[in-house]
């Protein structure tokens, strides 16, 4: 996951933990401008099921800071993704 | 239980209290060797006060040696009195000064912070890999009083990474364990054992008498049962956990301020509303953890909690020297094998919606103690896989007598060719060890989602299989459960030729192998 620069156009997504183990990936590169509310259905498109099975239960931050994108009224589903964001997807992790 | 294991059973458990005993003659040594030195000290400092000196006399104005004397033996008179005075003396004992020294010269702690630590009361929930490295620092920092909680026994499969724990104390409870060896490190701190799972109606009653709350379960919902409690009882949270190569570590509840009130930090609710799907919950032993990052998880949760502990209170003047933990909540999200290693995520403030601290909070003291909120429940749980029918099962003593004796029905030799076994564990635990004979196809395949790439790695393990159809295929995993889903997906794609080639598990996984079949076969 070294840094690497962004393709334009683009932003960077990052991937822990189980979602990493879902996409089998821990970053790439996805088109931008995006609408954070269209993140998870973009996502559900790449990789079938994860919206149930991952996505739902994760934290999501762009360039570090924690948005809110669960639910009809999320004060943050209108926040657009920016070329060259970093995006990070973080289910949590409840072992020790 | 057979008569090898009962007398290793016995071996153990006199192997165990033997340590046991060892560790108790060696704190008596201890103990003894420390009072007998103080004693000496007593006496010496008697002497020293008794004995004439010619230029004390002078100094004395010529006050009668005997009167002097009488005086000096009745204000140190004895022993503990002399102890009392330098207790008084100087805030902290003189063993405290020499054992804390290196952090009592830091300004993030000092003497007043050192003096918090020790009138401070710290809950360890959990010790296991987090909570070991975690209490393990908070008692050598000088914690006064540090509360453990756990119901589990010590395994060898813990000790990579439970440093608190050792060969000769498997099968002691971990508290127990732990407390020998947190004693042996500074037997200064008071230990309060806790040697039960946390329940609902046990939670607040446990958390009540303490400062500060560690949590370091390994579930989902023990996650969210001590997140409630603190915010109901209002206490601070230091939350961590890890999982093979990944960690996260939260503070959270601080400052613990009233319900709805903004200005207090958020919750594990207010950041994680939704608990994962249980079937996406990976336990260390079904997952894999690393110790270090197990490990170091643990030690910033100890770093935290005392800053949390050591944090100079807002002053009259608003004036602090010493550094406070950032104003901001924060996720720190530790990934071994990412470069950074390390990110911190800036958290929002508390969710003016939550469920436990917002005005519109539905989790009570009263629903707690009641046990009417069922957190096995809110995360859900899974009951062991039980899809297929009798006829697509086998057991392993008939799996067995297949692969080693001659069938009974046609006389056949036993070949391995008669069959295919497929192993469905991921490749790195085929490789650890396998059934002769056997080919493995990881489960992580089977199951994969139909993407394009995916589907060309599918095609080709499921073509391999298409072109032996004469041949029947048992399916075989670590537990059992797998290998059930497996033959489902088997069926999906048509590969038991509607129904004319037969493709069934084997009961109970190589488990049940190693229990019933070959004793030798190795557990991981």
């Amino acid at each position: 996951m070294a840094p690497v620069k962004v393709p334009s156009g683009h932003f960077s997504i990052l991937y822990f933990a189980a979602a990493s183990s879902f996409t089998g990936k821990s970053s790439e590169h996805i088109a931008a401008p995006l609408r954070a509310g269209s993140l998870f259905e973009e996502l559900e498109k790449k990789y079938p099921g994860m919206e149930a099975k991952v996505l739902a239960s994760c934290a999501v931050t762009v360039n570090l800071d924690y948005i809110e994108i669960d639910g009809g009224n999320a004060p943050d589903l209108d926040l657009v993704i920016q070329e060259g964001d970093e995006v990070a997807i973080i289910p949590p992790v409840s072992s020790g | 239980m057979t008569t090898v294991s009962v007398v290793e059973s016995l071996r153990q458990q006199i192997a165990t209290c033997e340590t046991q005993l060892g560790y108790l003659r060696q704190q008596l040594a201890e103990a003894e060797h420390l009072q007998q030195q103080r004693r000496l000290r007593g006496e010496e400092s008697v002497r020293r006060t008794t004995d004439y000196d010619p230029l004390a006399h002078d100094m004395s104005y010529g006050l009668s040696d005997d009167f002097r004397s009488e005086i000096f033996a009745a204000l140190s008179h004895a022993e503990e009195e002399q102890q009392e005075q330098s207790v008084q003396r100087w805030p902290l004992d003189r063993t405290e000064y020499k054992r804390y020294g290196r952090q009592l010269i830091m300004p993030e702690i000092g003497l007043q912070g050192q003096l918090r630590l020790k009138n401070a009361s710290v809950l360890i929930v959990g010790v296991g890999g987090l909570g070991c490295p975690a209490a393990a620092y908070l008692v050598g920092a000088g914690v006064g009083t540090v509360g453990l909680v756990d119901g589990d026994v010590v395994e060898e499969s813990n000790l990579h990474r439970q440093i608190l724990h050792s060969t000769p104390r498997i099968g002691m409870t971990k508290v127990d364990s732990a407390r020998v060896a947190l004693n042996s490190l500074n037997p200064n701190v008071r230990l309060i054992s806790h040697p039960t799972r946390l329940s609902p109606e046990s939670a607040i009653a446990t958390f009540q008498p303490y400062d500060l709350v560690l949590d370091c379960t390994d579930t989902p919902a023990s996650r969210y049962l001590i997140s409630d409690t603190c915010v109901l009882l209002g206490k601070p949270l230091v939350s961590a956990s890890a999982l093979r190569t990944d960690g996260q570590l939260m503070v959270l509840n601080n400052p613990p301020r009233a319900k709805g009130d903004g200005s207090g930090g958020p919750c594990y609710r207010c950041v994680f509303p939704k608990p994962p799907p249980p079937e996406s919950v990976v336990s260390c032993g079904d997952g894999g953890i690393l110790g270090p990052v197990v490990g170091v998880m643990g030690v910033l949760q100890a770093l935290e909690a005392i800053k949390v502990i050591t944090a100079e209170q807002p002053g009259v003047n608003g004036n602090s020297v010493r550094p406070t933990p950032a104003d901001s909540p924060s996720l720190l999200i530790f990934s071994a094998y990412a470069n950074p290693m390390f990110r911190s995520i800036r958290l929002r403030a508390r969710k003016p919606k939550c469920a436990a601290c917002s005005t519109q909070a539905s989790v009570t003291p009263d629903a707690l103690n009641s046990g009417s909120l069922d957190y096995v429940q809110f995360c859900g749980s899974i009951n062991p896989v039980n899809t297929l029918s009798a006829n697509e099962r086998i057991s392993v003593d008939n799996y067995a007598k297949i692969r080693m004796e001659v069938n009974p029905f046609t006389g056949m030799e036993p070949s391995r060719d008669s069959h295919i076994l497929v192993d469905v564990r991921e490749k790195v635990q085929f490789d650890l060890c396998s059934l002769d004979g056997s080919i493995n196809i990881p489960f992580s395949t089977v199951s994969s989602v139909l993407t394009k790439e995916a589907s060309e790695v599918e095609s080709k393990w499921a073509s391999e299989l298409r072109s032996h159809s004469d041949k029947p295929i048992f399916v075989l995993c670590r537990l059992g459960n797998d290998s059930q889903l497996t033959v489902k997906r088997m069926k999906e794609l048509g590969l038991d030729n509607g129904g004319q080639r037969w493709i069934g598990d084997i009961k109970g996984g190589l488990r049940a192998w190693r229990e019933n079949v070959d004793n030798d076969f190795p557990e991981y």
